[in-house]
């Protein structure tokens, strides 16, 4: 082979290299769009809510109440026959079913917003007032562009004479879109119109602050001890093997584990952010091991040195020196450990956070859901408004995911200092 | 001739299985520099790092045998080496500032060991040991701006700077200037002379010049032995021993 040759071989070989890698950053971002696309077109509409204005009338007889009624006069008091007579105005319905047929476009809370709009404001009391009252999730769909109404009647689980009030209140503009409070502020329910993702939020905040709160302290003094003041032999060589080895234990593992010892054992309430949070703490606690380690290994010997050299013991010369260098790394290694116990699933379908739970947690105690275990119910249910919720409670899962991880670099590039 | 300081006898220094140092008998003089020359790996940074016990944080190294510095033994395990690393200071290869200002480089030693309780008198501790460390002029404006920010040069003064202000008897310095251009050298050779008047030194080198320039007693090290030792001038013109001979004239080393 001639030079000229041999040279032009190495310049392909780069060229080749050069290609190969373009190509595959391509792929993983287009599976990376496919997968984001997915994601926003199927559940960018949960985030807004159909409601069809209605007057209603809160008639003092019906109600039996009174002008300055007291708060509990006005809990105990009935709304459901207002409820129906101001639902039953917005169409002219002919006999019993079309009335039914009529009330099934409304949310079964329906009641329960009439109320609280009345326990906004109490001076409504004999007066007409116009609510949006939100649709039920079939109409909701229907508003939406999801649900196919060129199908059979039979088919379809919105009638004909359903579909047909439907369009005269799109006609009258009565039917609108408005932000969806509820997908925030609501815990789970069977209709998909009104549950939300409220107690998943506030159980997974909490599961996460125990985890934290636990997993934190006991991971960074560990590695403190291991790295800077445990003598180096079999026994500690042991202890790290170990660590390395149940940071990659499946985390379906803690999850019996936690099984057994906190609920069987112990005896800690079931689906509740405190055995989650512990249950994800252990899982938790050798991923932020590691990256403690490192970030201690990291610091250059000679600041050690340095320092004892001026007369610091070694508590001294660890805890001014080497700590405060490698912290921008613990930390950062902690909120991306925090980050995947956030999406963990697994162990908390085990330890029975997977239970069907309305109420929002007040304390960790309480029973609870918890973001990705939400996640997974929905998309196990047949109701086609849980498509667009399961779709949205994975956008808020991401944009936690995402602000910690930019979190992460961003603390890990500022207060990263920089030595020769 | 000053008194005797520092008094090492039989010393023998193992990493492991490895011996680094064989039965070392060297006094080095108080208020005087004393050289330490030999090839790479004879043992002459094992041998300072002795004397600050500085040998304690590598989990295989093992020193037997004495070294007393004013009569007092401190190769003994209940001797607390806090208080022997205060009174011996040590000045690295490489330049070790802490990643943080010039001023609170200096201001550390001071600080856990009680010295300087105010902060005027923490004021005045700083800026005497960067005048002594001729340093004081260059970063007087700027101490509080980070002290891995200054040059190579000024990073060692600020080292030697850092040594000094815990009031040290000893400074031990090892190989201070292999990491800097020779005008830092020069600046660095300067300040031993002066610094010598208050402390002993002790100085690890590569550079035979600067043996000859800095030193007034010199040792010789070849595979973890003692060779030669004396007074640098007659260590210089006229060795003893041949091996010294041959390596100050450079055939080998």
């Amino acid at each position: 082979m001639t030079k000229e040759q041999r040279l032009k071989k190495r310049h392909n070989a780069e060229k080749r290299f050069r290609f190969y890698g373009l190509a595959s950053i391509f792929f993983a971002l287009l599976f990376v769009l496919i997968l984001v696309h997915n994601i926003f077109s199927k559940g960018s509409s949960a985030f807004m809510k159909t409601a069809i204005n209605v007057e209603v009338f809160y008639d003092k007889d019906l109600l039996e109440l009174e002008p300055g009624a007291s708060e509990e006069e006005i809990l105990e008091a009935d709304f459901f026959d207002i409820t129906i007579e101001s639902l039953l105005k917005v169409y002219p319905a002919k006999n019993m079913d079309e009335e039914d047929a009529l009330i099934e476009l409304f949310t079964t809370d329906a009641e329960i917003e009439i109320k609280k709009a009345f326990l906004n404001n109490k001076n409504l009391i004999g007066k007409k007032i116009n609510l949006e009252i939100t649709a039920s999730d079939d109409i909701d769909q229907l508003h939406k562009g999801n649900y196919p109404r060129d199908l059979p009647e039979d088919r379809r689980r919105i009638s004909n004479f359903q579909l047909e009030i439907y369009d005269v209140l799109v006609e009258n503009k009565t039917i609108t879109k408005n932000f969806n409070n509820y997908f925030f502020k609501n815990g789970d329910s069977r209709d998909p119109e009104i549950a939300g993702i409220g107690g998943a939020l506030v159980g997974s905040f909490y599961s996460i602050l125990i985890c934290l709160l636990l997993a934190f302290p006991v991971a960074v003094l560990a590695s403190i001890y291991l790295e800077e003041f445990a003598p180096k032999n079999k026994i500690t060589d042991f202890i790290e093997i170990n660590i390395n080895n149940l940071a990659a234990v499946p985390s379906i593992v803690y999850g019996l584990l936690a099984l057994q010892i906190l609920l069987a054992t112990i005896q800690l309430p079931r689906s509740t952010p405190l055995v989650a949070g512990i249950t994800l703490a252990l899982m938790t606690l050798p991923r932020i091991i590691i990256p403690c380690r490192a970030s201690l290994k990291a610091v250059p010997p000679s600041i050690r040195e340095g320092a004892l050299a001026v007369g610091a013991s070694k508590f001294q010369s660890v805890f001014h020196h080497v700590v405060p260098l490698a912290l921008p790394g613990t930390l950062s290694g902690t909120i991306i450990g925090l980050a995947q116990a956030l999406g963990e699933t697994a162990p908390l379908i085990l330890i029975g956070m997977v239970a069907f739970v309305v109420d929002i947690p007040s304390t960790p105690i309480d029973p609870s859901s918890s973001l990705p275990v939400q996640v997974y119910l929905w998309s196990e249910s047949a109701e086609r408004g849980f498509v667009e919720k399961t779709s949205a409670t994975i956008m808020m899962l991401l944009s936690f995911l995402i602000v910690m991880n930019f979190l992460a670099v961003y603390l890990r590039q500022k207060f990263e200092k920089r030595w020769n | 001739m000053n008194n005797v300081k520092i008094k090492s006898k039989n010393l023998n220094v193992y990493y492991g299985e490895k011996q680094a140092l064989f039965n070392v008998n060297l006094d080095l003089n108080e208020k005087e520099v004393t050289a330490l020359i030999g090839p790479s790996g004879c043992g002459k940074s094992t041998f300072i790092r002795c004397i600050n016990r500085m040998n304690d944080v590598i989990d295989i190294c093992k020193v037997s045998g004495n070294i007393e510095i004013d009569g007092v033994e401190i190769n003994d395990k209940n001797l607390d080496v806090v208080s022997l690393r205060e009174r011996v200071g040590m000045v690295f290869q490489k330049p070790n500032p802490f990643p943080k200002s010039i001023y609170d480089n200096i201001s550390y030693g001071p600080k856990i060991h009680g010295k300087g309780e105010t902060k005027s008198e923490l004021d005045e501790i700083v800026e005497n040991s960067l005048k002594k460390a001729a340093l004081w002029e260059e970063v007087k404006d700027r101490l509080n701006e980070p002290g891995t920010g200054l040059s190579g040069g000024q990073q060692q003064r600020l080292c030697i700077a850092r040594a000094i202000s815990v009031n040290p008897e000893v400074i031990l310095m090892d190989e201070p200037c292999s990491a800097l251009d020779p005008i830092a050298t020069a600046k660095i050779e300067e300040l031993i002379d002066e610094l010598k008047k208050t402390y002993t030194i002790v100085i690890v080198t590569h550079s035979m010049a600067q043996a000859v320039r800095v030193s007034q007693k010199t040792g010789f090290f070849h595979l973890g032995k003692l060779i030669e030792v004396g007074k640098t001038e007659k260590i210089f013109k006229n060795p003893d021993n041949k091996m010294t001979q041959d390596y100050i004239t450079g055939r080998f080393g």
